[in-house]
């Protein structure tokens, strides 16, 4: 039996009457203890997805439940750290903490906090204003984790880090979420930062689910190819295709096994995206759905 | 045992006293305002107490005289040789006006720095994040300013009635002019509430700092301007008609008079409607911080889960 930690179920959103819609009728689950990749390109709906997930926006159709509860009512049990890391540049590093201390009264946890903070030689009177955005990041993730959430939900956490704090902070990040069986929802758009560290993934063009589901059960069903440009793919389902001269390498999701002619390999995570988002047209896939065997 | 005792009641002697949650957070984000509204009332109670201990003195250089001094009048040149009583009168006059003009700053404030630039920056999005409900996050932005404005302005509304003292109007003015109306009873208060809510409102609805700080200025300016233009009219005045023609107490609020001598009919309120003239605009201001203020809850109940 597990817990989902995310639900939406055909969940749109639009942000005034003439503009199309941010997320268009999503459906997905996410299982809790995983630590989730959003991946997609600039305008997919990403920070609209975290936004919803976190209470701050009304959807404007269908349904997103949180932890079993509606967004405002699991506030007290999900962090969320913005895309630019909104704090108050007039507070202290240590006024900061001491707010998320006042605000979560319930929640807070002092050493996790100071020990992010400390981690990154920051002085606790520094006034949030003289910090670089790297030092910002680590200040707004000391908030976040302070609160001891169930659900963490980061919006592009680690774009102003350098690589070296990228990191560091990850590596924190997955150590606490791992230890305190955190569900991590992270979106990204650089793919190459979440390789490694998620299990689960879901991908949004356009606002709408592309591919979702277990990371290791979405790549399984994925084939890279190889072969000769004539031969044909029928009846698998090519998700993208190039010919090069007289050579054809494809994507494909494969239905049964592939004939002799066929060179395969497995793909990795950024093949797989960068398949996905070069072909708008292809069909999505979702291995999200609960398993009757699990059950 | 003990130790178990010692152990859960440790923390709690560690805690620090003082305000705490939301009003705590609200009390230090805006510590800047806060700082400023004590600098204000530390300089006017300061001034009021002054003027006070000049009151007296003032009063002698404000009495009839005759050139040269007989029937018990003072000379006029020693009563000219005093000069404290226009310093009263400027300094009463002073905290007069900054009283009734409390409203412009504060709606200015409320749009800019309280709610729009914490809806601007993200800030706002940051505390609905905590274990705080938006709705409760507006409840503290409003309640704690709200409460400091009423104790701030009643009670150097009250030093400004004390340092009054006789209310001699050669000295501190008529009671029914525009600026003296607003500083010397309730309506200051009100007007600084509904300073706060019209202010908070801009901000809801522009989302920018320094738009809604100018729409709340605005808003509050309008409001201003047509209570004092309408202010006559918030009691039924008093009608005198009489053939033979008379005159006016200075102590009365002329309404419409057509002239000095000679007149047959005047519309006035007498010094007995200050109280319910005041009663009138207080409830009006009240109602429109009301208003105002249902109208953020529900603007911020629209936009957020």
């Amino acid at each position: 039996m597990t817990e989902t930690a995310i639900e939406a179920a055909a969940l749109s959103k639009r942000f005034g009457r003439r503009r199309g819609p941010a997320l268009d009728g999503c459906t997905f689950r996410l299982p809790a203890g995983r630590v989730c990749a959003v991946v997609g390109p600039n305008g997919a709906g990403k920070s609209t997805l975290l936004s919803l997930a976190a209470g701050l926006l009304r959807p404007t159709d269908g349904t997103i439940t949180v932890l079993g509860q509606t967004p405002a009512a699991a506030r007290e049990r999900l962090a969320y750290v913005a895309q630019d890391k909104p704090l108050h540049p007039q507070l202290t590093v240590a006024d900061t903490l001491r707010l998320g201390r006042e605000l979560n009264p319930r929640r807070w946890d002092d050493r996790v906090a100071e020990r992010i903070v400390a981690e990154g030689d920051l002085a606790p009177d520094a006034k949030i204003r003289t910090l670089s955005g790297g030092q910002r990041t680590r200040v707004a993730l000391a908030l976040a984790l302070g609160k001891r959430p169930e659900l963490l939900l980061l919006d592009e956490p680690m774009a102003d880090l350098d690589p070296l704090a990228r990191h560091q902070l990850m590596a924190t990040l997955m150590a606490d979420a791992a230890e305190h069986g955190t569900t991590v929802v992270m979106s990204s758009h650089v793919v190459a930062e979440l390789d490694g560290a998620c299990d689960h993934l879901l991908l949004l063009g356009a606002g709408r689910v592309r591919l979702a589901g277990p990371l290791d059960d979405l790549l399984a069903a994925h084939k890279l190819v190889t072969g000769r440009a004539d031969a044909s793919l029928a009846p698998h389902t090519v998700v993208e295709s190039r010919t090069t001269g007289r050579q054809l390498t494809a994507l494909v999701r494969p239905d049964g096994p592939l004939g002799d002619g066929w060179q395969t390999t497995a793909p990795t995570l950024e093949e797989l995206v960068l398949a996905h988002l070069r072909a708008p047209e292809a069909p999505a896939l979702r291995l999200d759905t609960p398993q009757e065997a699990a059950v | 045992m003990t130790t178990t005792l010692t152990a859960t009641t440790a923390p709690a002697g560690l805690t620090s006293r003082g305000p705490r949650g939301l009003v705590w957070a609200v009390l230090r984000v805006h510590r800047t305002a806060l700082v400023f509204w004590g600098l204000t009332l530390t300089a006017a109670t300061a001034g009021l107490i002054w003027m006070h201990t000049i009151a007296d003195d003032a009063r002698r250089g404000n009495v009839p005289c005759a050139e040269p001094a007989h029937d018990g009048l003072p000379s006029c040149a020693s009563v000219e040789a005093i000069t404290v009583d226009d310093l009263y009168s400027d300094g009463i006059a002073l905290v007069t006006t900054a009283l009734c003009y409390v409203i412009f700053p504060v709606a200015a404030w409320a749009g800019g720095a309280l709610i729009g630039r914490e809806l601007e920056s993200g800030t706002a999005r940051l505390a609905w994040t905590q274990s705080v409900t938006p709705a409760r996050w507006l409840a503290a932005k409003l309640a704690v300013p709200a409460a400091l404005l009423t104790a701030g302005t009643g009670a150097v509304l009250l030093l400004n009635l004390w340092a009054r003292t006789d209310d001699n109007p050669n000295l501190v003015g008529d009671w029914y002019g525009p600026d003296q109306f607003a500083g010397i009873g309730p309506v200051a208060v009100a007007y600084a509430l509904a300073g706060l809510a019209l202010g908070t409102l801009a901000g809801l609805l522009l989302r920018r700092a320094l738009p809604a700080a100018g729409l709340g200025f605005a808003a509050a300016l309008l409001l201003y301007t047509v209570l004092e233009r309408y202010r006559g009219d918030l009691w039924p005045k008093v009608i005198r008609a009489d053939a033979g023609g008379f005159e006016l107490p200075r102590s009365v609020w002329a309404m419409s008079w057509p002239g000095p001598t000679g007149a047959t009919r005047a519309m006035y309120h007498p010094q007995s409607h200050f109280w319910p003239l005041q009663y009138v605009e207080t409830g009006i201001l009240l109602a429109v911080a009301a208003v105002a203020t249902l109208a953020a809850f529900r603007l911020l109940r629209r936009r957020t889960a």
